[in-house]
């Protein structure tokens, strides 16, 4: 028997995901990778084999190779996130199949098989250059987005907003007259309708950014907590009252972070109905950078996660 | 009218470096271009379907075909100069490196655009080339040519 042959096979088996429970209702995971972290060419190319054959061709597709690599661990920390959260049989990462909605948004085909009931699982998946996050919920529709803290906008800050926002979020940041402070309140606000956007899954062009206001209420009574954000109908007045039917706050709940330091995420969940208790009840969150099979590292209350907005509770 | 116009283009255009694009809600009428004959098509589902073929110089339809043409929305594709000026304003904002070639086929993912990068794109081609530009048609540019195309539909329609 050639024993290096052997050897050489027994580390390429892969480690078991490690399993973890199901978010429960009103929690929400986030997990993120930073692709400059993840250098062994040969993890690229365990990653490589749990995509289909036609995620492959799509990454290969992709103009040059830190592209690549960024859609390929993309489909990776989906993969591998979703097969973590098995219930009575291992899920096997590369035998997921997913399907896109009506609109385009994607989502897991559970597969017709014996002993096996579909998670619901809704996740939701966001990139930058630096960082790739994928968010995870139970029941209820979920939506993120991440962006550079430092990303710097090429066109003119005030032109955008008016293009883009609601006349309210116009009037605020063009009061900001320091411009640093501006686009970074600039890439929070998209952040945030971007991430309400992909929540309701309906695309860019269902509902337009400058239909709906994102509004950072203070709160009334939790003087502990970053205020909580309120999403509403741009052309109606910012009301407090919960029972305002203009004020979809009632169904959709958002939450604002800085993560690792160099990114703010907006994660933006359905309420669910059938859990009861207040309009203003928290969303919690659990935060944790993993590299797939390598290492997870919950970081939820650490200073890589930083609470900006929204109700939370880590 | 559409049918007049279609055979005035099917009958005035030669073969040139702009293709025909021709577009219709109707597989049918898709299909059966698909069937006439043709050098290059590409279809692409983004609410509306694409045919692009170049016209080899057939100037005689007969009259059976009223019915399909009647189908058919047909228009020329951008101008050379428009996809360039598309791929500097692309290079720019994603910040490519020369070595990296853009061409009327790059589709914006594939150069690594998220939506903030397409929403910057848009806005600067509408700076560019003096246009606005509705959301839902934002939305549906995959490619360097798409955007070319919608900017010369936006400015024809313009100046119409």
């Amino acid at each position: 028997m050639n024993i290096r042959c052997f050897q050489r096979n027994f580390s390429a088996a892969l480690p078991p995901l490690v399993p973890l429970q199901l978010p429960s209702p009103m929690e929400t995971h986030l997990w993120y990778i930073l692709p400059d972290e993840v250098k062994s060419v040969a993890l690229l190319n365990q990653y490589s084999e749990l995509l289909s054959p036609c995620e492959r061709e799509n990454v290969n597709r992709m103009c040059g190779d830190q592209l690549k690599k960024r859609a390929l661990l993309a489909r990776a920390l989906v993969r591998t996130t979703i097969a973590r959260y098995q219930m009575n049989c291992e899920i096997n990462p590369r035998s997921l199949k997913f399907r896109k909605n009506i609109y385009g948004k994607p989502e897991v085909e559970w597969q017709n098989e014996d002993n096996f009931s579909p998670l619901p699982l809704h996740f939701n998946i966001s990139h930058t250059t630096s960082m790739i996050a994928c968010g995870v919920t139970v029941n209820v529709p979920i939506g993120i987005d991440v962006e550079e803290k430092q990303r710097r906008i090429k066109n003119n800050i005030t032109a955008f907003a008016q293009r883009y926002f609601s006349p309210y979020e116009v009037k605020l940041l063009t009061a900001i007259s320091d411009p640093e402070v501006q686009c970074q309140e600039f890439i929070k606000l998209w952040t945030l309708k971007e991430a309400y956007v992909k929540a309701l899954g309906k695309g860019f062009s269902a509902v337009p950014f400058k239909t709906f206001t994102i509004q950072f209420r203070a709160p009334a009574i939790r003087n502990l907590h970053p205020p909580g954000i309120s999403v509403s109908e741009a052309s109606e007045e910012i009301v407090e009252s919960s029972n305002d039917p203009t004020n979809l706050t009632n169904n959709w709940q958002l939450a604002l972070l800085e993560v690792a330091g160099s990114h703010y995420a907006a994660i933006c969940m359905e309420r669910d109905k059938t859990v009861g208790g207040e309009a203003n009840m928290p969303m919690k969150l659990t935060v944790r950078k993993t590299i797939p099979f390598v290492e997870d590292v919950c970081v939820s209350g650490t200073d890589a996660v930083l609470a900006l907005g929204g109700i939370i509770e880590q | 009218m559409a049918i007049l116009k279609a055979l005035k283009l099917f009958a005035a255009t030669p073969y040139t470096s702009s293709p025909l694009i021709i577009e219709s809600d109707s597989r049918v009428a898709l299909s059966w271009l698909n069937s006439i004959g043709k050098t290059t098509a590409t279809t692409r589902v983004s609410g509306l379907k694409l045919v692009s073929f170049m016209n080899q110089g057939r100037s005689s339809l007969s009259f059976n075909l009223r019915p399909m043409l009647a189908l058919l929305r047909i228009s020329c594709a951008a101008k050379p100069e428009t996809v360039d000026k598309v791929c500097a304003i692309v290079r720019k904002q994603l910040a490519l490196p020369n070595d990296k070639p853009v061409t009327g086929d790059s589709k914006f993912a594939e150069l690594g655009a998220a939506s903030l990068d397409t929403v910057e794109i848009v806005m600067g081609l509408e700076e560019e080339f003096g246009i606005t530009v509705e959301e839902d048609n934002a939305q549906s540019i995959a490619t360097v040519q798409d955007a070319a195309d919608l900017i010369e539909k936006v400015c024809s329609e313009k100046s119409a």
